[in-house]
This record gives C-alpha cells, structure tokens and sequence, in this order.
C-alpha cells in the first residue's frame, strides 16, 4: 500500500509506492531533493521527520547521527514510510509561488476541437472555479484508466471554470487514445488541481522568452494570456515548433495578439518545412529559431520551456551556449507513453534542468 | 511581499546566522586584500551568485564531526583489541594499505593546506569558508587515515615512516608532484584541480577500490575510515561542481581557461590512477572489480554523464580522453610489470600473480592479458622459482610533468613504448605522452624545475652512489625486509605463523631481517 509524504517548505504532496524511498518517489515526481550517493552514505539527503512515521533503512551511522536519529533526522534515500509522513527539506520555496489548494472538481465537456491532426482542444465546465497560477496542471481521472493523468491549463486563470487542455494522441497511450477516440461533449469527468511549479516569475526581472513544442503550448499560452491581461511591459517572445503548418495550432490567437500588443512577438518554426514552398517563417528546430532572433545572446531574459524531452533539452543548451543559467530557466516536461522510463544517466551539475 | 511560510528554510536560516561573518572594506583596497584572485585571468563579475554547498554553520560541524570521531575510534580500538590483522584475507593485501598510507594520506594533509592556503584568497565569503571547512576534513581525514592502519605498523613490515617517505622515495613523487602542482598554482586552478576534477570527477576511482578492497579483504578499521570520511566527500564534490559552475557562469572569458586546466588535471589525475589501477588488479587478494570496470564505470558513464552536461556551458570532454579509455585495459598490467621490477626500491613487496589470479586477469582482459602480459609474468614466475628472482638495475627514463617511468604504451600498439621529447632553452626534456608534453608546453617554466628521483639519485643528491644505499638511507627503507619478493619475505613468515601455518616464533624475532 502506499502512503503520502508532504514535502516542506513547498507543501508539495506526492504518493510513495511500498518499497519506495523518499527520494526515489520525490524524484519521480519532478520534486527535487539534494542527494549525491544514494545509499545512505554521504547525508546529502538529510531530511527532517515532522510527522509520521518512517523506517529509516540502512543510513550509515557516520551519515546519520544517533543524535540526528534522536531528533528525527532521516537520510530520504534509504527511509521508507510507515504511514503518511510529512517532512522538511533543504529546498527553496519559490517566493512567486502563491500555494493555491488542490482541490477536486466535476467537469462537464463542453466542446471538443481538433486543432491539428494529431492535438485535440477539449473544453471543460467546471462546477466552480479553480484559483491556479499560468502554467500550472490537472490531473484528470478518465474511465477505464488506471491512476490520473496530468495536463497543462491552457486557459488564463480569469476563466476559472473553463479549463482548457491540449492533448495530442500519443501511440499506445491509454489516456489520449481515450479521449481521442470516445470521449464526447457531455461526458462528466473528475479532476484535481492546481498541480505544478511551472508558472512565471514575476518577482524576477527580465524579458521573457518562451519556447514550446508540440501540445506544450497550452502553458505558455496561459501564461502569455495572463500577462498581457495583466498589463505586463516587459518584451514576450514565443517560439513555438512544430513539425509542419498542420500541426502548427492556434497560429492565428498568436498572430492576432502580436498586432494588438506591442511588447509580444511570435516567432513559429516548422522542422519539416522544407517541400512546403508556401511557408514563408523560420525552417528548422525552434531552438535554433530562438538562437537565430536573439543572435545566440540570451543573458539578462528568463526562459520558460514547455514540450517533449528533446526539445528541453536542445533547448536548454541552446539557452546556456548563449550565457542563460539554470536559475534563469524554467520548464515543463511533457513525459508520455512514448518516451523512455529512464532519461539517459545524469550527472548532479543542474537541479532542475 | 507577504510572508507566507513563518519557516525559515535552511538557505535562509545560515544565511542569517553568517551574514556578518564577511564585511566590505573601507580603508583597505580589496584588491590588495586578495592579490592572488586576478593573475589567473579568471574573471568574477558577482560573487554573491556563489551558493554555499555546505550550508554549515561551525558549531555543527563541530558537532557532527566530534560524533563521526568518537565512533571511528572505538572501532579502531576493538579492531586493536580483537587482533582485527589477523582476520585480513592474506598478508599481501597490507601492501596496498602501504602504498595508501605513504602515497595517499600525505595527499589528504596536502589538502589540507592547500585549502587552508586558498581560502585565504577568494574575496568571496562563500568561497572562503567552504575552503576551510574541508581544510580541516582533510586534515581529519589524514589524521584518521594513519590511525586506522597504526594497528597493522604493530605487526607489519614497512608502515614505520609513510611521510618521510612520500617526500623521498621515487614512485612517490608521482602523487607528491601532483598535489605540489595544484598547490603552486593559483587559486581558480587549484580549486578546478583538486575539487572538481579530482574530487568530483576522478575520487570514485581513488576511494571506492581502497575502501571496497579493505570490505573484500576483512579490513575493518580502514573500511569505517572510509565511512566516516565518505560523509564528508559528498561535501567535496558538491563544492567541486559548485565551483565549476560558478566560475563558468562568471563570464564566458573563464570557458577557454576552465577548458585547459580540465584537460591538464584529467590527464594528470589519470596517470596518478595508475597507481590504484595496479594495486585494485595485483594487490587485492580478494578482488572487487577490475580496473578496466571500474574506469567504465566511473569514468567512461559517471564521467561521460558529467561532461555530456558541461558541454551546455561550451566545455568538452577533457583532451585525449580517448587515449585513456583506451589504456584502461593496459596500464594495470604495466605499472605492476615496473613495481615489480623496481621492488628493490619500493616501500612495499611485490609478486607474481598466482594461477586463479592470472586467470581471473585473462578473463577481465580478454583482449591483452594473455597477449601481452602473461607470457612475461610467467617468464618472471619461473625465474623466481628457479632462484632467478629479477630485480631491475637500471634506473628508468621519468616523465617531466607525471613523473612516471616512460612505461605507458602507444594508444595503437601495445608493444611500443609512449615517449616524446621536447627542447626547451637548449635542453632535452622527455614525457611520457601527449598529454604530458602539453602541459610541460603550456607552463615550462614550471616543470623545468621538477624534481625528478631519477636525475636527482644520479647528481649525487639522494645520500649515496648506489640504489641500496639511497633506499637505505635516504628512504629510511630496510631492505629485503620492507621490500622485494614478497614470498620468503618477514611478513609472508609472520603470516603463516598466524594462520598457524607454520609454528609460531617468539615475540623477540619479530620484525627480524628475512
């Protein structure tokens, strides 16, 4: 069976398996955690048991302290839970995050667009509102699938109870093949939110870049629709790729807002444009589009990347080769069904990227 | 904005118990404070980015460490208690402890002072107490390295004068020269050398055999060691990334600087593990993985992870990266061929492999082993066996910058010898590969004055004419005792008695000449 551990100070709550470590769960989960060995050696993990009880595995006793054990002291990579648990970490809460709760809704589907050939838009009714932050997620729960499925709120947090999401129909997966092919205006669905620390900095200066891929663009358009509701002056740039001008979406949203604000431009990039003799924008990947507008010069802006793995990953070296740090760059990745369980081995240079 | 968490986190929390550790001057020029923080040409536009990777204040680290000390010596005192050297696999292992106890502790109190040196350099307040907190780790470790094998001094041969020895004996300039190299150089390099590239990117290679190797071969008081300072290391390595990436963050100036001290201390940092790639293959009775699987691991995959993620800041894999991947399956072998042949001279005993060894090394090397080295250790075998024991006479051509005999092979041919030579200000100077000569070529007026045993031992300046009386004298060596073949030798006799092989002699002919 499984329990559930609070991650403080973010209040971040995460499921953790049986036979699941702390860490292992939280990292699963995109919470980051300080680690280094892994096996209870080292005490880069340490955490501190607020509540709950924990089996605290095979800590080294030069790692883990009888005094720190006495105090309630746990190495995250080798404790397992006993029961719900909560814990304080060595990580930094985000002074822009505002906390909302989550909390659990009804939604009725109102409307269901194709919007290329491979991405749906699906409109959902909310039985009230949901107070969330531009780029935050849901988990929707879908029949006849097992645990729920996270997306990304493409709708701006003023219309709170007409949820927005992007799905693109991934090969094998369950969820979107649902909704691709039986789900209907009028289906009731439960879902939970707001899930998710990728939303914008606005305590942090900056112009703001924006790259998105795929169905990784409904963040970004949140987040961009908020801003310039708010009246944000700072510069907006998005990129966003796509393979080919089909599965180029809601082009026109961004062409219309770029005519009415000043401060917003939209560069698209298709990377299979090459037989198209009618597309007149950027050929190749939206990573070296972004290189190309800034002149491969980045510093002193702030990076909001939304899409598939590889294209973060171009991405973010594209960013830094161009002198933009990991505290300047923020991301959603988009895992699905296709992609690998394992990302390749890391090393323990970035936190977060 | 409004405070929406009443708890501090732990950032916040030391960084209000140190904010006024560290003070602008006024009527100094913080220029003249840290004279040493330009000439290297690395530029800091902002240290306030430096984040501190310890997060300690100094009461705790009292604290922790006063704990981690006080359980170590109570195993090292049930470990004197209970004759723990005589539950080791096999007397041969203590060699290894030998070679770390002369050649890596001293190490650790060079550490020592070069980040008590360092941190006294940067401007940066951050910067300046991470340094001296692993100062006194490294001091620690040092300390308590030499404690847990003081035990094996009681019973064994050659562990009487490890530090006299690490500033004499030749091979040992090999680790000595290194750490002189880094603790001469200024301070961006020393921390790019010792806490990124030996530290983080190379220590997996250095600890994990020892410390596995004490755990495979029943050595309990040097595997806790390796507990107790493992909880510090995690510390090290977390400043050597830290450091790497500040430093590289900086401004883009430092990228092309940070590059060639990456490719100057992988390299030297790769020649200095031959030496653990020798005792992790030979040395071990028991063994833990071969050298080639432990170069896999945490270089080849651990290492290719790093620098797949340093590539994001402009950096590459260090230079001739491939010619050490290549050596792994060679460099083990030849190092131990030398040991061998220069075991008249060394503070440690030497031996040919026995059958199940060779042919555990034919099945880890697949591709060398028995192509080009068992014929010559079986050579060596039947000579010994035959009265013939083969000592080396000839005192060998070393490399300028690692110091090691010009032993190593070419990256393509196996069967000749790696040797390049340079002329500098009309003298002739000899390296032992590419990699070497470059760094001689980037600082010559560096490694001219390299003390090198070989030349030195030929000027007259090692207090004798001939090697049994340098080794004697001057290396404060016992010869035949201390050294040599291993098998006939004091400690293999002491051995035996133990095992209660042979009957056991009285205390009084303990440590007696063979």
């Amino acid at each position: 069976m499984s329990y559930t551990v609070t991650i403080e100070p973010i209040g971040e709550q995460i499921e953790v398996e049986d036979g699941q470590t702390i860490l292992q769960a939280a990292l699963r989960n995109g919470v980051w955690l300080p680690f280094a060995c892994g096996h209870g050696t080292c005490a880069t993990c340490k955490v501190q048991v607020l509540e709950g009880d924990v089996d605290i595995g095979e800590a080294s006793p030069f790692a883990l302290m009888d005094s720190e054990r006495d105090e309630g002291k746990v190495l995250a990579c080798c404790a397992t839970l006993e029961s719900d648990v909560t814990i304080e970490a060595d990580i930094d809460v985000d002074e822009d995050f505002e906390g909302y709760p989550v909390e659990d809704y009804q939604a009725t589907v109102t409307q269901i667009v194709d919007l290329s050939p491979t991405i749906k838009g699906i409109h959902l009714k909310l039985d009230r509102g949901m107070t969330f932050q531009a780029g935050q997620y849901i988990n929707i729960e879908l029949p006849g699938v097992e645990g729920p499925r996270a997306f990304s709120l493409a709708n701006p947090p003023s219309r709170a109870d007409e949820v927005e999401l992007h799905v693109r129909l991934v090969e094998g997966g369950a969820a979107t093949t649902y909704i691709h092919q039986q789900l209907k205006e009028g289906d009731t669905l439960n879902l939970s939110g707001p899930y998710g620390q990728f939303f914008v900095r606005s305590s942090q200066p900056g112009d703001l870049i924006f790259i998105a891929g795929g169905s990784g663009l409904s963040s970004p358009q949140c987040m961009i629709l908020d801003l310039l509701e708010q009246g944000d002056d700072r510069q907006i740039v998005l990129f966003q790729g796509a393979r080919n001008v089909e599965e180029l979406y809601n082009r026109e949203l961004f062409e219309g807002l770029a005519r009415d604000h000043d401060n917003f431009i939209y560069v698209p990039a298709l990377s299979q444009a090459e037989e198209d003799a009618g597309w007149q924008g950027f050929k190749g990947y939206v990573h070296d589009a972004a290189k190309a507008h800034f002149d491969g010069r980045f510093s002193g802006r702030k990076a909001y990347l939304c899409g598939p793995p590889p294209m973060i990953d171009a991405a973010i070296t594209a960013l830094m080769q161009g002198r933009l740090f990991e505290r300047d760059i923020f991301m959603e990745k988009f895992l699905t069904a296709a992609d690998g369980a394992e990302d390749a081995q890391r090393s323990a240079l970035f936190k977060k990227i | 904005m409004a405070i929406k968490n009443k708890k501090l986190n732990l950032k916040d929390k030391y960084q209000y118990l140190t904010r006024d550790m560290a003070w602008e001057p006024t009527y100094q020029k913080k220029e003249d404070i840290y004279p040493d923080e330009r000439f290297e040409g690395i530029k800091i536009t902002d240290w306030s980015q430096w984040e501190d990777p310890f997060r300690l204040t100094m009461d705790a680290y009292w604290k922790y460490q006063a704990e981690k000390e006080k359980k170590l010596y109570a195993i090292f005192d049930a470990f004197a208690q209970n004759n723990g050297h005589q539950n080791i696999s096999d007397a041969r292992y203590v060699n290894s402890l030998k070679l770390f106890l002369s050649g890596v502790s001293p190490l650790e109190y060079a550490a020592f002072q070069g980040y008590a040196r360092v941190g006294r350099q940067f401007s940066g307040a951050g910067a300046r107490v991470a340094c001296q907190m692993q100062a006194i780790d490294e001091l620690r470790h040092s300390q308590t390295q030499q404690h847990a094998m003081s035990h094996y001094n009681k019973h064994f041969n050659g562990l009487h004068d490890a530090a006299h020895q690490h500033d004499r004996i030749w091979f040992l300039s090999v680790p000595k020269s290194f750490f002189d190299d880094a603790r001469s150089a200024g301070p961006f390099e020393f921390l790019t050398a010792i806490s990124f590239s030996f530290e983080y990117v190379l220590t997996n290679l250095l600890f994990v055999p020892f410390m596995s190797g004490a755990a495979y071969n029943g050595d309990m008081a040097t595997v806790t060691f390796g507990f107790s300072a493992q909880s510090d290391e995690a510390r090290h390595m977390t400043l050597g990334l830290e450091v790497i990436k500040f430093i590289l963050e900086q401004h883009e100036d430092n990228v092309p600087i940070i590059q060639r001290w990456i490719d100057k201390w992988f390299w030297r940092g790769f020649r200095l593990l031959s030496l653990v790639g020798m005792m992790m293959d030979y040395m071990l009775p028991n063994k833990v993985m071969s050298w080639a699987e432990a170069w896999e691991v945490y270089y080849e995959q651990n290492g290719g992870a790093l620098f797949k993620d340093l590539e994001r800041y402009g950096i590459r894999p260090p230079k001739y990266q491939d010619v050490a991947n290549a050596a792994k399956n060679h460099v083990s072998h030849q190092a131990w061929s030398t040991f061998y042949q220069y075991s008249q001279a060394t503070n440690f005993h030497t031996w040919m492999p026995e059958e199940e060894e060779m042919a555990w090394l034919s099945e880890k090397y697949p591709e060398t082993f028995d192509k080009y080295y068992r014929a010559r250790f079986e050579h060596w075998d039947k000579e010994h066996k035959e009265g013939r024991r083969f000592y080396n006479n000839t005192l060998p051509q070393l490399c300028q910058v690692c110091q090691i005999p010009v032993i190593f092979t070419e990256k393509d041919d196996p069967t000749v010898f790696s040797h390049r030579q340079i002329k500098h200000e009309g003298e002739r100077y000899h390296f032992c590969s590419d990699g070497c000569c470059d760094i001689f070529k980037n600082e010559p007026e560096k490694y001219i004055q390299a003390w090198l045993p070989v030349h030195q031992i030929y000027q007259g300046n090692c207090g004798g004419a001939d090697v049994a009386t340098v080794v004697e004298k001057y290396y404060h060596i016992n010869p035949g005792v201390d050294n040599m073949e291993y098998h006939g030798s004091p400690d293999h006799q002491r051995w035996l008695d133990i095992k209660g092989l042979k009957p056991l002699k009285s205390n009084s002919e303990k440590k007696s000449a063979a």
